[in-house]
């Protein structure tokens, strides 16, 4: 599997496309911005793109462009507690450095 | 590290652009912020875990403030320094405030708005509220971990200009950017409608701590519509408590009362309302200064009786919004319940009578309105296209000028759909007059003196002419947040004399920056660093509109010369962005705004053009 | 912003008294779902001005072609005659006299609400009656004296059902 969720960010997704009321999955890509060279999307989905790769992980579906694959491949997505502050996280095995907030990165 | 939300559909931001924006109920009993969160409402809760932050301040010896819980917890021991439900003395003159007997507050009389003495000095109510605001700001930052871009704050709907105007200078006395000011039975219509896929006309009953509104709108398709607004600014769950208070005086026989046990009693009356609405009877102990016992039984029908007027009072609002709005209760398809106060079984049996139906009141009253407002806060800020709801609100009280006699001339009827504008004519009665004093008033009675004054301003450079020959001509302005701006200017002569007001209630734009500046967070360094700060905010949000709109329509609405004029002057603002030169940032800022006069009148024709072909085709096929 | 456009271009209606209310009130929401300023809160500061501009424009252009009785004012104006012009007063005697017999009526109602209600289903369907003729004199006839006429009785009707509301208040 080139990009998983982690089971708490599978629950946490399924639970926010529930309460959304609409969604069929979750759309990732990187796009060239930011600090660091690239940024991640992260994005909910309401329509199927056939160009999208679709990947199925803890019952939540996943969609990917073809160019972002090989950036992603491998990445988890948790979702993480930090303080009052939560929210999804890439632990992404190609990024060679990224800026100090996470949001940007370098492959 | 930033962590990621989920963003809607093809609205992802740049990194560092994330633009956070919460909803914020400032209520008088209690405060809540709340914001979408990966397409979802929530609540922002405290760091123990509560959402509710009680709207109490207590101003200490030590220059400290309190806020919420632990202000809360020392009302009884420091009554004058701790204010409680300040949001009932926001806009309001000494005169404006009943029950003033049963407040342990030292007021100070003071021009448009009373302040309170504290051990901390005088304070205004809208220095109060600020705090509260404050607070809650630190909480939405904390939780979403950035800077907020703004915030949608809710009013009652049946607020004036004056307390809206106060509400809109706290917020920014805490240094929030409002989105807007919203109504709060709109809001509540808002999370309410759009979380049950409501169609039809609806009645939000909204019993706040200290306000009442009663708003009826009609849902059809996304589209949010106030047909009419009615209330009491100065009813709420609060008069029920003081019922309860007054009660136990009389059964207690007590005849004065220090501050101490006023401020306790009325905590224990408030505790005994609470607990009627799930049980028969509530006993209420309390121990007074002078040693004195009290232990008293009210049952759920005497509470009844002694709140009985309060519960009619409301129905009268209730009849009259819809009379205003030319509908009969049978039309109505749904009420919904907003307010802790009720969840009082009475209220709920006297509205499910008046409109022959239940009441919903499958959502919590306490966070209905807003979960609303982070729902607006996250369309007005951009992070959904926008194309889910329109909400059209209501002025609530009439708009107009005092003539001869002490009489209101109406300019603006309430109930108009904002924004909304209107012009009147006025002449000269004395021959040579050269001035013409203008009296701005709010409200529904015929006479100046039942009606709330906003503002009193001169025009002057009349030339003199003969009584009658002078045209002034008068222009209100109310915006999107329900606020008022009033013009006057000579037209007679084609000689133009004018002046715009800000109704002088509130504060000054000196007033609140003179605050600002006092208050010990922001020292002279920090000031400079926060206006530019705020210009930065401003200028990136325009670059960024303007490159919105250009991709969008500048190949079709702009010639080649327009084009690279404009995208000239965007270059430059990027430009000054770049440096930390305020006045530089400021001058290419408003370089740009001047510049896009034009794009954006051709932009909006094409919008309208665009809403009307569908209906163009409609006449082909008829 | 095209002040000089009439209400009626505005929404993509033709000019006359009788009008499709529905396709009016689509046509007001699909305009205000495009320039509310609640769709310009993040935009530069020109487009905020303008789109409550545009948007208090609509909503006048709205509320006055919504109200029979102001759209047939707006109407007349629109062919150079003042309705209400206060120098022109004139009512016929006969209709004086039905103005006179219900202000007693009113009267005597007092608190009455069952005599108010009976008092107020009569002026609503002459008040009907009225608004017909207003029809048949702007669009058909393109009489404007004679709707300028009726248009005066109308506002009295108007303002003595509103007393009939507030005697309901009582």
């Amino acid at each position: 599997m080139p990009v998983t969720l982690s089971e708490r960010a599978a629950t946490h997704v399924k639970n926010f496309l529930a309460k959304r009321g609409k969604g069929i999955g979750l759309k990732l890509g990187v796009r060239t911005s930011g600090c660091s060279g690239m940024a991640y999307k992260l994005e909910f989905a309401d329509a199927e793109d056939p160009e999208d790769l679709k990947f199925e992980s803890h019952g939540v579906t996943v969609y990917i462009d073809p160019k972002s694959l090989s950036y992603l491949e491998g990445t988890e997505l948790d979702f993480v507690r930090e303080g009052l502050n939560e929210g999804f996280k890439f632990n992404n095995p190609n990024v060679k450095s990224q800026c100090g907030c996470g949001e940007s990165f370098n492959v | 590290m930033a962590l990621l939300q989920i963003a809607e559909p093809g609205m992802s931001t740049a990194p560092h652009q994330h633009r956070l924006a919460v909803g914020i109920d400032l209520g008088t009993t209690n405060s809540l912020v709340a914001t979408v969160r990966n397409g979802v409402a929530v609540v922002l809760n405290d760091a123990r875990g509560h959402g509710l932050l009680p709207s109490v301040v207590r101003y200490r010896a030590d220059g400290g403030v309190d806020v919420g819980h632990a202000a809360l917890a020392r009302a009884a021991e420091d009554p004058h320094n701790t204010i409680v439900s300040v949001k009932r003395f926001m806009g309001r003159g000494l005169r404006d405030l009943p029950d003033l007997a049963t407040l342990p507050y030292q007021f100070v009389d003071a021009p448009g708005m009373v302040r309170l003495r504290t051990v901390a000095g005088e304070k205004s109510p809208v220095e109060v509220s600020a705090e509260i605001l404050k607070v809650l700001k630190a909480r939405g930052e904390a939780a979403l971990g950035g800077e907020l871009v703004g915030a949608v704050i809710t009013v009652p709907a049946y607020f004036d200009d004056a307390q809206r105007q106060a509400t809109k200078d706290a917020a920014r006395l805490a240094g929030l950017n409002v989105l807007r000011l919203l109504n709060e039975p709109t809001a509540a219509a808002i999370a309410y409608g759009l979380d049950n896929a409501a169609e039809g006309i609806y009645a939000v009953y909204d019993l706040g701590g200290g306000t009442f509104d009663l708003s009826i709108l009609k849902l059809t398709r996304g589209v949010f519509e106030v047909l009419a607004t009615h209330g009491d600014s100065a009813l709420g769950g609060d008069d029920f408590d003081r019922r309860i208070y007054c009660w136990i005086l009389e059964q207690a026989q007590l005849h004065t009362v220090d501050d101490h046990d006023k401020a306790m009693l009325m905590a224990k009356a408030r505790e005994a309302k609470e607990y009627l609405s799930d049980h028969d009877e509530a006993r209420i102990t309390a121990l007074l200064a002078s040693g004195q016992v009290i232990d008293l039984l009210l049952s759920e029908t005497t509470f009844n009786d002694l709140t009985a007027s309060l519960v009619n009072k409301t129905l009268t609002p209730c009849r009259k919004a819809l009379r205003d709005a030319g509908l009969r209760v049978q039309d109505v398809k749904g009420v919904v319940m907003v307010g802790g106060a009720t969840r009082v079984p009475r209220i709920q049996a006297a509205v499910g009578e008046f409109f022959g139906q239940m009441p919903l009141t499958n959502l919590d009253p306490d966070k209905v309105v807003a979960l609303g407002a982070a729902m607006q806060a996250d369309v007005l800020a951009g992070n959904k296209s926008g194309d889910d709801w329109l909400l059209l609100d209501v002025v609530p009280l009439s708009l107009g000028l005092e003539t001869m006699g002490g009489l209101v001339e109406k300019i603006i009827p309430r109930n108009s759909t904002i924004p909304t504008a209107r012009a009147q004519e006025f002449t000269t009665f004395k021959d040579g007059q050269t001035a013409m004093s203008i009296h701005v008033v709010q409200g529904e009675r015929e006479l100046v003196a039942d009606c709330r004054s906003l503002a009193r301003f001169e025009l002057r450079g009349i030339p003199p002419m003969v009584a009658g020959a002078a045209r002034v001509r008068v222009t209100f302005q109310v915006d999107a947040d329900g606020l008022l701006s009033v013009t006057a200017r000579e037209t007679g002569t084609g000689i133009e004399a004018g002046i715009t007001v800000k109704p002088s209630y509130g504060l000054s734009d000196d007033e609140v920056a003179a605050m600002l500046r006092a208050s010990y967070e922001y020292a002279q360094d920090d000031m400079a660093a926060r206006n530019l700060a705020e210009a930065r905010v401003d200028a990136r949000r325009l670059v960024e509109a303007t490159q919105a709109a250009l991709a969008e329509n500048g190949d079709a609405l702009l010639s080649t010369e327009e084009r690279a004029a404009l995208e000239k002057l965007v270059a430059a603002l990027d430009n000054a962005l770049a440096g930390d030169d305020l006045a530089a940032l400021k001058r290419a800022s408003d370089a740009l705004n001047h510049g896009t006069v034009e794009f954006a009148a051709r932009r909006m024709n094409l919008s309208v053009r665009k809403a009307l072909t569908g209906h163009r085709l409609d006449e082909l096929e008829i | 912003m095209d002040f000089s456009q009439n209400h009626f271009a505005l929404f993509g209606l033709p000019i006359a008294f009788e009008l499709d209310a529905e396709r009016l009130e689509r046509a007001y929401r699909d305009i205000q779902a495009q320039i509310h300023p609640d769709r310009f809160a993040h935009a530069g500061e020109a487009e905020q001005r303008l789109s409550m501009q545009w948007a208090t424009r609509v909503n006048e252009a709205y509320q006055t072609l919504r109200k029979p009785f102001e759209r047939a004012r707006y109407l007349l104006q629109l062919n150079g005659v003042d309705a209400l012009d206060p120098r022109d007063t004139s009512m016929p005697p006969d209709f004086l006299m039905r103005q006179m017999e219900w202000r007693e009526a009113l009267a005597d109602a007092g608190g009455d609400s069952g005599a108010l209600a009976r008092l107020e289903d009569e002026l609503r369907a002459h008040a009907a009656e009225l608004r017909a003729e207003l029809a048949q004199q702007i669009d058909r006839r393109r009489d404007w004296p004679a709707a300028a006429a009726t248009l005066r009785k109308l506002r009295f009707m108007d303002k003595l059902l509103e007393e009939i509301e507030a005697a309901y208040e009582q």
